[in-house]
């Protein structure tokens, strides 16, 4: 058995099919006169094969796909892009393969060297288009993944954005790829799609080949070659199981997020990406309750620009409409590296310079992302979140920040939401035992127990040999947790939660108990979720939960909660 | 020939959708169009020429249509700036 980092939830079984990167070598050539017509003869039906198969593939897409297939189309018959290819076979006399190299890379080196990041990444879609034109040149076998046979396994080293467009989604039934994390475009797909994927499996398309039998678990990343009897009649029951689990949640896709004596709570997404918030909205989310900004700045080579960052919020806004979308900014240092920001190694990165301790420190990194984020809010129902809050001076100097962007943008005549909601990270113990004061000086709270729980057990999350110590049901963090929500509550502001906790089955009726208003997870949790909070009393949570505040400890309260939803 | 100027009212100035739709609205007219930006002048019916120009928010850009369809060219594409190409877009 292999195992990658699973990226896309589910089981499949298939046949790999191997997309291997052709080993190419463009040869320079100078053609005479007479082969100038045939040349530009070549070059024509090879453009016109790469746009006639992204027409046929256009059919199938709509919305941000379809308007990046439509844009890749009018570059493909752009009038300053073909005379200057055309002119390298004329003028120049190269031969059409070289012409394209030529022509191409004229283009795309403009673009690469425009000092807008958002147009500069553009410079990999005609890369992209280039790659596809040659390789009608060249007549290169390509595989027509757009045309595969039913339960096809995909590995790749990476899927590019053109291949992951084409796709023919229903005979696929698992994509392995080696390198690209979960927030990658191919990820995002999957999980849009609902196919299982791997991904961080080194070698894969050495280790495969074609028509080999697999079967993998997407949740696990495991992948199974050749899987004996035994491991597939396992997976198939897995399988069931997901399915049936899947169908019985359908129907509280149309319940309201109540219990059964009437207490309405709020059920919010977790994302990673704007792509995300579709899953979300699919998922029956009344909200984002973590907009996790980082990937604007993990995925960049250089500091993502205002425009760009704006661009990215104004999705999200647009997608979730009139539903609230909550931002954190940027929470990054200690342990998460930015290639083009450069910070001393520290001794305990946890307890170091990170999150809002960075921003304010570096004002310029926070208001370029603030001013972003305001903007956008003009497009939807946009709210601000600073993480890593562990004094009431950081949270006023982040708002002092904050003002100093919408002062800006007022005296540059741009739009923003006046009444944007400004929140805060309960995440450090310090924040949740002065949470009533924190409370009176913003608009809501989200604990974010991930992080909580390190802070309140002086555990390392990553460290496997003190895992154990690691646990959501120590008494303290319950203490926290309900400081946290007691002070939200006394100052009349909304407390949510947006740490892996707040999702989990067993945990959710003490959270209920407890009062806790906004529950935010994994898209796929959401339902699963709102059974939970459907089937509960709040009465009988309260008492629960008080039941729960004497305990002492971690092993009872767990061994508790979990006698609780098993009866 | 005729000629008008517009302000760039788009937030985003003219990105790969703008840029695209204004490319494609271009190429539907026999006349030459062309844009001229802070001293560059651009083929409007090329999205990467729109694209590499840059144009931001706020931007005064001039049109110029020349050719048999040119009043008719002129008005559309004014009519493109004015809804930043959004009706298109459905």
């Amino acid at each position: 058995m292999l195992k990658g980092k699973g990226v896309s939830s589910g089981i499949g079984f298939g046949n790999i099919i191997v997309l291997k990167k052709v080993e190419r070598k463009i040869e320079k050539k100078t053609i005479g006169n007479e082969q100038v017509e045939s040349e530009l003869e070549r070059l024509h039906e090879a453009l016109n094969q790469v746009i006639h198969e992204t027409e046929k593939q256009m059919k199938n897409l709509s919305g941000t796909e379809a308007d990046i297939m439509q844009a890749y189309l009018m570059i493909m018959q752009d009038p300053s892009l073909i005379s200057e290819t055309e002119n390298a076979i004329k003028n120049s006399k190269y031969n059409a393969e070289y012409a394209v190299e030529v022509g191409f890379n004229s283009v795309i080196q403009i673009f690469e060297n425009m000092d807008d990041e958002y147009m500069a990444s553009r410079s990999r879609d005609i890369l992209d288009i280039k790659d596809r034109v040659l390789g009608k040149l060249l007549k290169e076998e390509t595989i027509d993944v757009s045309n595969l046979e039913s339960n096809t396994i995909i590995v790749a080293t990476e899927l590019t954005t053109s291949e992951t467009a084409k796709l023919d989604f229903k005979n696929v039934s698992g994509i392995i790829t080696e390198v690209g994390g979960e927030t990658s475009h191919t990820s995002i797909m999957a999980r849009t799609h609902t196919i299982p994927a791997i991904t961080k499996v080194e070698g894969a398309t050495k280790i495969f080949k074609d028509g080999d039998s697999v079967a993998i678990n997407g949740t696990t990343g495991e992948i199974y070659i050749d899987p004996t009897e035994e491991e597939k009649n396992k997976l198939l029951d897995l399988e069931k199981q997901l399915e049936e689990e899947k169908a019985e949640l359908e129907k509280y896709k149309n319940t309201e997020s109540m219990t059964k004596d009437g207490t309405k709570v709020k059920l919010y997404a977790n994302i990673g990406l704007p792509a995300d918030a579709e899953i979300a909205v699919n998922n029956t989310a009344e909200g984002v309750g973590l907009l996790r900004s980082e990937f604007l700045y993990m995925d960049s080579d250089t500091m993502p620009s205002e425009e760009s960052q704006f661009e990215a919020y104004k999705q999200v806004a647009e997608i979730m409409k009139d539903k609230e979308a909550i931002i954190r900014t940027l929470d990054i240092g200690g342990d998460k590296e930015l290639k083009y920001l450069k910070l001393e190694k520290e001794a305990n990165p946890f307890l170091g310079y990170r999150a809002i301790r960075l921003c304010l420190d570096n004002p310029t990194i926070f208001k370029t992302q603030l001013r972003a984020i305001l903007r956008a809010s003009a497009f939807g129902k946009l709210a601000i979140m600073f993480p890593m809050i562990s004094s009431i001076e950081e949270l006023r100097s982040a708002k002092q920040v904050l003002e100093e962007c919408k002062q800006e943008l007022d005296n540059e005549n741009i739009l923003y939401d006046k009444d944007i909601q400004v929140g805060i990270m309960i995440e450090i113990p310090s924040a949740a035992l002065i949470a009533d004061k924190l409370a009176k000086e913003c608009d809501f709270f989200s604990i974010g127990t991930n992080d909580l729980i390190q802070y309140t057990v002086a555990v390392e999350r990553g460290n496997e040999k003190i895992s154990k110590l690691y646990t959501k049901y120590h008494p303290a963090v319950i203490q926290l947790i309900k400081k946290a929500i007691d002070g939200a509550h006394s100052a009349n502001i909304i407390c949510g939660m947006c740490g892996e906790a707040a999702g989990d089955p067993t945990f959710i009726p003490l959270l209920v108990g407890l009062g806790l208003d906004e529950f935010s997870m994994n898209s796929n949790n959401i339902l699963r979720a709102r059974k939970t909070i459907n089937n509960l009393d709040k009465e009988v949570c309260v008492k629960l939960s008080e039941e729960i505040l004497q305990m002492g400890s971690a092993e009872e309260v767990e061994k508790r909660l979990k006698a609780f939803v098993n009866n | 020939m005729v000629k008008d100027k517009i302000t760039l009212k788009n937030e985003t100035g003219l990105h790969a959708r703008p840029a695209s739709e204004l490319a494609k609205l271009a190429g539907s007219f026999a006349s030459t169009i062309k844009l001229y930006v802070n001293d560059k002048i651009i083929d409007a019916k090329s999205i990467l020429a729109i694209m590499s120009a840059g144009i931001k928010y706020n931007t005064e850009i001039e049109i110029e249509c020349d050719g048999e369809d040119e009043e008719k060219a002129l008005s559309e594409i004014i009519k493109g700036f004015e809804n930043n190409f959004e009706e298109e877009q459905k």
